[in-house]
């Protein structure tokens, strides 16, 4: 697939499937595109949540697939592996250096590229500014999971139980909190839960530290027992049940979108970067994130790939899409334009574009293989019967690796030499 | 004889397409429903059970792996866990939903109660309610922290002590989150099922009352020894159909638990749908699928079975 030179020579009719926010982006780039590319037509289907069986089943019979669809990052491996995904190496490969080396190791597979990285979700804590100043705490100081703990049993006690620090119980929702907190924490720690060759890498020292501060969580008595995106949860946004959200910043424009429709007054919100496992740790994680693909069965491939190409490896559009839709930008230049230095208003000001910045390039990949949700559904199940239990951790990851092999087929990896806070390997053992 | 059984055999093999040629009109008629069967129930029907020998993600080539997918169900302690789940789940809801149905349809029975249409459109109501509306609302009502139940539960602890066991995780510990099901299952269902006993009341001629009735029989000694025989065929079908709904349930569970915390509410039918369209293991899906269904068979068989030598 040579890149197309003649811009006004390229024609096609392109569909492409997306989901809410993200369609509307795509659809916001449309005019300057066609700018560009006057004779490529563009439509956007903003698909429900069956795009994904829809997608499989015209991938499966080799004719019905869109020119180009979104897929969850976390899902792009499996569709990689099935062989019906256009391969992009040729004219991906000059972007390559401008995206998280963690995002597109989670785009390719034996050296091709089949994905192009669009949003990411850096992490840090949202909070409310009222009850950390009623209850004396300074966000500025909490620098680890630990501090972060402190502070929480500071506000549990002061407000005699009414406030709890977050939200993390056994949840109901296809990613639960247990998992979703052990993800956030495990690429702090830079473990992982399979190695590059896809072996179970699950039973590492850093598993142990992330499972630990879940533990200490837990056992503090700071977590509230509620599902997340439950209504209580969502209720806790306006309340004083919960004092902090520590999650991805995707979930500002939750917060935003949630707020203004309550009545009366409104809590301040405010940012504090992500705690890190151990002073001067890393300050950054990353929670889901989406991609785009071509289908191999596409016939316009040069016109999708233009379309990808405007859309995702250009820092006006990221840029756009971030400014309008909250879809936080891949394509590390867009992180230099001057937006992420303005102030934003709902934040009282704070310039919380630059603080989810910072750092995201050294966010460690996880290697997800084409089983990543059946992993989740297991990690999900050992979690939630651990948390319920008396939480004795010894053992809890070689039990589950050992689950991992036999539901998946996959060998398992020893992984006593992982130990850093960067998840460099040393040698890895039979 | 050969060639005396053959002729015979050969001349009907004519007649039967000398008939098939005489009907030809008629069978065209009634063909379309033997096409779409064919089609959207017989093939899938047969590709699934090809399936359950082969490892197929629905994209790249199925491989055939003879007897290795029952072999993986023998050590799958998730699909003995949703069994146990749906089993226990079954056990809590079944019989306390047939007492429910079994009483309200003999109190819907009565003549001489008034607004009975009323009533009785009442009780099936949760029936066709949509399950959205159903989690919604049932979502606030299992709340552990500002919940309804919890509430009364509360209120109902001030007088009883006994009864204070503080607020109760009801969807989000898994401990209750199978008796949080079959809450909602009990409340969806009953209606349905007391329908089903309202025909079977009805079906109950009259003069069998009356001649108790003129014999002396109390209204529980009527109950007794006429209804429940009599009603022993609809109170079997209530609970096969109660079984098949639970083993296959999914919607009630996707939308209140996702079969969380953990696999505490996770049925087969959840766990059939995950394995299928979340992991993309048709293969191993299908053979779940024919495995708990052949029991399921045999089951309903020997129900059934055993239901007969009974009342004969």
């Amino acid at each position: 697939m040579p890149a197309s030179l003649n811009k006004t020579a390229l024609r096609g009719d392109l569909q492409v499937w997306s989901w809410n926010i993200a369609a509307k982006a795509l659809m916001g780039l449309i005019p300057e595109f066609n700018r560009r590319y006057p004779n490529v037509h563009v439509k956007v289907d903003m698909n429900g949540t069956n795009m994904q069986s829809r997608l499989l089943l015209s991938l499966s019979a080799g004719v019905g697939a869109p020119d180009v669809s979104q897929l969850q990052l976390t899902d792009a491996q499996r569709y990689i592996a099935t062989g019906r995904l256009a391969d992009l190496t040729l004219v991906a490969a000059e972007y390559e250096r401008m995206f998280p080396a963690s995002r597109w190791k989670n785009c390719a597979r034996n050296g091709r590229v089949y994905a192009i990285p669009w949003d990411i979700g850096p992490c840090a804590v949202y909070y409310k500014r009222a009850i950390f100043r009623k209850y004396g705490i300074d966000p500025e100081r909490i620098e680890t999971w630990d501090d972060f703990i402190a502070a929480g049993k500071t506000i549990v006690e002061r407000s005699h139980g009414q406030t709890k620090m977050f939200a993390m119980g056994a949840g109901t929702t296809a990613s639960q909190p247990l998992t979703s907190m052990l993800e956030i924490l495990l690429q702090q720690a830079g473990g992982q839960i399979f190695d590059d060759q896809g072996r179970v890498a699950i039973d590492s020292p850093a598993s142990y530290q992330a499972l630990g501060v879940i533990k200490r969580m837990l056992d503090a008595g700071i977590c509230r027992n509620v599902p997340w995106w439950s209504q209580e949860w969502m209720a806790g946004l306006k309340d004083d049940s919960i004092a902090t959200y520590p999650l991805a910043v995707w979930f500002g424009a939750t917060i935003k979108d949630t707020v203004k429709d309550f009545a009366g007054e409104k809590p301040e919100w405010g940012v504090f970067r992500l705690p890190a496992l151990e002073k001067g740790g890393l300050r950054n994680s990353n929670l889901g994130g989406s991609v785009l693909v071509i289908p191999a069965q596409c016939r316009q491939k040069e016109a999708a790939w233009a379309f990808i190409e405007y859309a995702l490896c250009t820092r006006e559009s990221q840029v756009a899409q971030f400014r309008h839709m909250d879809l936080f930008p891949a394509f590390l230049p867009a992180l230099n334009d001057p937006y992420f230095d303005e102030p934003v208003p709902f934040f009282e000001g704070q310039k919380t574009n630059r603080l989810f910045a910072t750092d995201v390039a050294r966010v460690p990949a996880l290697n997800r293989t084409e089983d990543w949700s059946e992993t989740q559904r297991y990690l999900d199940q050992s979690l939630s019967s651990w948390s319920a239990g008396d939480r004795r951790s010894d053992g809890f990851f070689s039990a589950l690796a050992r689950k991992l092999q036999r539901k998946l087929g996959r060998p398992i990896v020893s992984t006593r030499n992982v130990t850093g806070q960067h998840g460099n390997y040393g040698r890895i053992g039979p | 004889m050969p060639g005396n059984v053959t002729n015979p055999a050969a001349r009907q093999g004519d007649n039967l397409i000398q008939d098939l040629h005489r009907n030809r009109h008629f069978y065209l008629f009634i063909s379309p429903f033997f096409i779409l069967f064919a089609v959207f129930g017989l093939y899938p029907l047969l590709f699934s059970f090809y399936l359950s020998f082969t490892r197929w993600d629905g994209l790249t080539p199925r491989a055939w792996v003879g007897m290795d997918n029952f072999a993986l169900m023998l050590d799958d302690e998730v699909l003995a866990a949703s069994l146990w789940n749906t089993l226990i789940i079954g056990l809590l809801y079944i019989p306390v939903m047939l007492f429910l149905a079994f009483v309200f349809a003999n109190i819907l029975h009565l003549r001489w109660l008034r607004l009975r249409a009323l009533f009785r459109t009442a009780v099936f109501i949760p029936c066709v309610t949509p399950m959205v509306v159903i989690a919604l609302v049932f979502g606030l009502i299992f709340s552990s922290e500002k919940g309804v139940l919890n509430f009364l539960l509360a209120q109902l602890g001030k007088y009883v002590p006994a009864l204070d066991f503080g607020p109760v995780q009801w969807l989000t510990s898994e401990q209750w989150s199978k008796v949080s099901v079959a809450l909602l299952v009990l409340w969806r269902w009953t209606g349905y099922n007391m329908v089903l006993m309202l025909a079977g009341l009805q079906g109950i001629p009259d003069e069998y009352f009356e001649a108790a009735t003129t014999e002396g029989a109390s209204a529980l000694q009527r109950i007794r020894h006429i209804t429940i025989p009599l009603m022993r065929p609809t109170f079997l079908f209530c609970a096969i159909l109660s079984l098949l709904g639970t083993i296959y349930m999914f919607d009630e569970v996707f939308v209140m638990t996702r079969g969380g915390p953990g696999l505490s509410s996770t049925n087969f039918g959840l766990y059939l749908f995950n394995k299928s369209f979340v992991d993309f293991r048709f293969g191993y899906a299908s053979c779940m699928a024919y495995s708990v269904a052949a029991g399921v068979f045999l089951i309903t068989l020997m129900a059934q079975r055993f239901n007969r030598t009974d009342t004969e």
